[in-house]
């Protein structure tokens, strides 16, 4: 198979898929297409931004080998302490910065458990996704932070030029930084490094406990600023905020050409697997398709991205030989 | 006398070569029933391809495998069973979470209701233990796997093959973890195997124990059989002459480095029991060549230096200052590098580009105000590609694509380009074709020549022989012999590393 198609694939199902809606809408339904509307594309926009944040950090991780299950629990443990610093008096400014705080903080215990006790990255965040959750419930008492400045809520509301997204912004500022990041630094070309051969990278004479810690901790961080905008959404801290939410932005990462295998994937490729998944579930929703069923395709697409992933690989490897 | 011995296994003009690389080339061995046939030769002779080819991984490009005079073709390694051969691997291939019964009768359980294929376990436990004691194993049956010592295991691993041995049995260094009292019990049991007609192939470097047990030998030496015959026949300086004995070749540039001052010096370093005690010094302009048999502790013993594995005790000094962290990222600042044996498990990332990993090692040269400059990393990539003649010379080819010469060239120039000055090279040569051997042994001169320090791992004899100035021979763990590479000989190195002092 040509390079180019596997590169541009999840790019091409993106524009079919963009194309085939309002199609049907038009065709099936009878109805004047609303999908290419300004307002519906904020919408995908703002309900993505979310789970794409998450899963530029998660990029990361991946591309260097790891993974996080705990993403969608330290979106709630975050979202309740910086509730809960906000209604203790603390400025819009200083309550999002504990988002992030406490979200960069639940990161670096991960990455360094991973380093330092050697379990594999799967097993050790899959305790964590439980402990953070429970902490979350723990201190608040399992009901929601009420009683959030008013201000808080404009976070996710304001628009730029009445209907660019301040989310949306967000999001490209942070796909830009890790873009730039993965390509052009060392941390990133670490990052490739690891998850190629973590190994050869030791033996190259990289430190790779400090850089997994590193990977690990900016997730987290990302971690922690979606769990902000997810508050912001509704202005409360609520302790059950991102449940399942790892599983969505693992599935980003991967339909948009990442590897669970390590050193491969994109900030590109995940943005659109990221999108894939938004526009499937607005289009879905558009063209009055059942939720049960649309969970079904989501399931379908993913495996269908990781059997091509392993075609490809098993394709690079008997080159190889 | 020879012909009225029954004749087992013949394997008959087998060849076989791996994408160019001829491995073996017409060899022809012959075992008989109750007898013990030594396979005898130097690391990367063919012995443990003949013996994959026997078992049905690899298949020959040509020639045949007679079991009791018929022709057999094995495609699977399940047809070499089911003709009555066995082997006992120098890798366990045991399951540690089972047990050791299970372990033994695995895949032939015996069962109680066979159709709803309901396991006997009575049975299995009984016979198991009694086969154990019969062999004078003192090992509980019913004990997991897992929790047995690595000695225990490769007896365990013994059992199983004689109980799937009908005619033949392959022991490849079944001894490399026994203590001597076991393997006292392994040749009692081998004599009686003997004695049952079984035939048994079996591989070892220690050649004292062969003397042992062996009655006759097939030596292999560079894919080929250069002698067959009785054991005893000839002596052991004979012997270990017709392993090693080739002819130095020109490939081995003359160097005019000076020898300057100490820049690698180990006091005292041990992990036992992979290796203990050693002591050594590389001087500036100077190539020491580590010699040993596989199982020696040669690569552990530099991979533990440069602080890719553990240390128990003792001190390296690089350049005059102590190491006090052992870690690879510490010895790679300070100028210390190391080629692994393994260059897929340890040295490539495959799947990155040929630059990527030349540069790896010191990707911090191209970063200037925090950004890495893809420019300077393609010229400086391309640059060592031209000094060291990778082919093909395209920075941006995952370097996975590349031969196993061209492989071994991109590594030596990631420390090119991480500015070492202390190479510690394990098997630099090891599947590489002749001509890019030449070039890495050029190489390996100029770094001497400008002052670098060289330690070369090498189970190569002529290599080391002919870019060493000093060889330390190891010997199970222990540094045995400091040699004049000028003033010695192949048979001297063989027989400080093979033979054990009485």
């Amino acid at each position: 198979m040509p390079d180019w198609i596997k590169r541009f694939l999840p790019f091409i199902s993106l524009i079919l898929l963009c194309a085939l809606i309002p199609l049907c809408e038009y065709f099936v339904l009878g109805q004047d297409p609303k999908f290419l509307t300004l307002g519906n594309l904020a919408a995908i926009a703002r309900q993505t931004a979310v789970i794409t944040i998450m899963a530029m950090g998660m990029t990361m991780v991946m591309v260097a080998g790891g993974i996080d299950l705990s993403v969608g629990s330290i979106v709630g443990l975050a979202g309740v302490v910086g509730a809960l610093s906000m209604t203790h008096g603390s400025s819009v400014f200083t309550g999002i910065l504990i988002f992030i705080a406490v979200g960069a903080a639940c990161g670096l215990i991960n990455g360094a458990a991973i380093s330092s006790l050697r379990i594999p990255p799967f097993i050790v965040t899959l305790g964590a996704m439980g402990i953070y959750r429970g902490l979350g419930l723990y201190i608040s008492d399992g009901n929601a932070i009420v009683g959030l400045p008013q201000g808080f809520g404009y976070f996710t509301e304001k628009s730029f030029f009445g209907f660019i997204p301040l989310p949306l912004l967000i999001v490209l500022a942070i796909a830009l930084i890790v873009h730039f990041a993965l390509g052009s630094t060392r941390l990133g070309r670490y990052c490739y490094a690891m998850g190629s051969n973590i190994e050869a990278a030791r033996y190259a004479g990289i430190l790779v406990s400090r850089y997994q810690i590193t990977y690990y901790t900016i997730l987290g961080a990302l971690s922690g600023l979606a769990g902000a905008i997810e508050s912001a959404r509704t202005v409360t801290g609520q302790p059950n905020a991102g449940e399942g939410y790892e599983l969505n932005v693992i599935a980003a990462v991967v339909i948009g050409g990442g590897s669970l295998s390590g050193g491969q994937g994109t900030v590109v490729g995940t943005i659109i697997g990221s999108l894939i998944m938004g526009v499937l579930a607005n289009g879905g929703n558009l063209l009055q398709i059942s939720p049960f069923i649309q969970k079904i395709v989501i399931g379908a697409v993913i495996v269908l991205a990781v059997t091509f992933d392993e075609f490809q690989r098993r394709t690079f490897e008997s080159k190889e030989a | 006398m020879m012909d009225s011995l029954n004749t087992a296994l013949e394997m008959r003009d087998i060849s076989k070569s791996f994408s160019g690389n001829t491995v073996l080339d017409g060899v022809t061995l012959t075992a008989h029933a109750g007898e013990v046939l030594a396979l005898v030769g130097e690391n990367g002779a063919g012995k443990s391809t003949l013996m994959k080819i026997l078992s049905g991984v690899h298949q020959p490009d040509s020639g045949e495998i007679l079991i009791d005079g018929q022709k057999l073709n094995f495609s699977r390694p399940g047809d070499a069973l089911s003709a009555g051969i066995a082997m006992i691997y120098q890798e366990l291939s045991l399951a540690p979470h089972l047990t050791v019964a299970e372990n033994i009768f695995l895949g032939r359980e015996p069962l109680r209701v066979a159709p709803l294929g309901m396991i006997n376990d009575n049975d299995l436990y009984q016979r198991s233990q009694s086969l154990l004691e019969d062999y004078g194993f003192r090992i509980n049956a019913k004990t997991r796997l897992g929790r047995l010592s690595a000695a225990d295991r490769q007896l365990v691993e013994i059992t199983r093959a004689i109980v799937e041995a009908k005619r033949l049995i392959v022991m490849d260094e079944p001894t490399s973890s026994l203590t001597s009292h076991e393997v006292e019990e392994l040749f009692r049991l081998i004599k009686d195997l003997k004695k049952r007609g079984l035939a048994i192939i079996y591989i070892s470097h220690r050649l004292e124990e062969l003397d042992d047990i062996a009655d006759r030998m097939t030596i292999l030496r560079d894919g080929k059989v250069v002698y067959s015959g009785k054991w005893g026949e000839i002596s052991t300086d004979e012997l270990i002459r017709h392993m090693a004995g080739r002819e130095l070749k020109e490939i081995f540039p003359p160097r005019k480095a000076s020898i300057g001052g100490v820049k690698l010096k180990v006091e005292n370093l041990c992990r036992s029991p992979k290796f203990e005690k050693i002591s050594f010094e590389v001087r500036a302009g100077e190539v020491v060549g580590l010699a040993g048999l596989a199982g020696a502790g040669r690569t552990e013993l530099v991979e533990a230096i440069f602080g890719a594995q553990p240390l128990e005790s003792g001190r390296v000094v690089l350049n005059g200052v102590e190491v006090d962290h052992f870690e690879t990222n510490q010895s790679v600042k300070r100028g210390l590098s190391l080629l692994t044996e393994d260059r897929k498990r340890t040295g490539l990332c495959l799947n990155l580009p040929l630059a990527a990993n030349i540069t790896l090692a010191n990707v911090r040269a191209l970063v200037s105000g925090g950004v890495l400059r893809k420019r300077k990393e393609t010229a400086a990539a391309n640059e060592l590609i031209n000094k060291l003649g990778i082919r093909p010379p395209s920075p941006s080819k995952p370097v996975g694509r590349l031969s196993g010469g061209n492989q071994q060239k991109s590594l030596l120039g990631r420390w090119l380009f991480a500015k070492s000055d202390i190479f510690l090279l394990d098997e630099p040569t090891r599947g590489v074709d002749v001509a890019a051997r030449s070039e890495i042994y050029r190489k390996i001169n100029e770094l001497a020549e400008s002052g670098a320090a060289v330690l070369i791992v090498s189970s190569d004899l002529p290599e080391l022989l002919g870019m060493a100035d000093r060889i330390l021979v190891m010997r199970r763990g222990h540094l045995v012999a400091e040699l004049n590479a000028g003033q010695t000989t192949q048979e001297e190195i063989l027989k400080y590393a093979a033979v054990e002092e009485s």
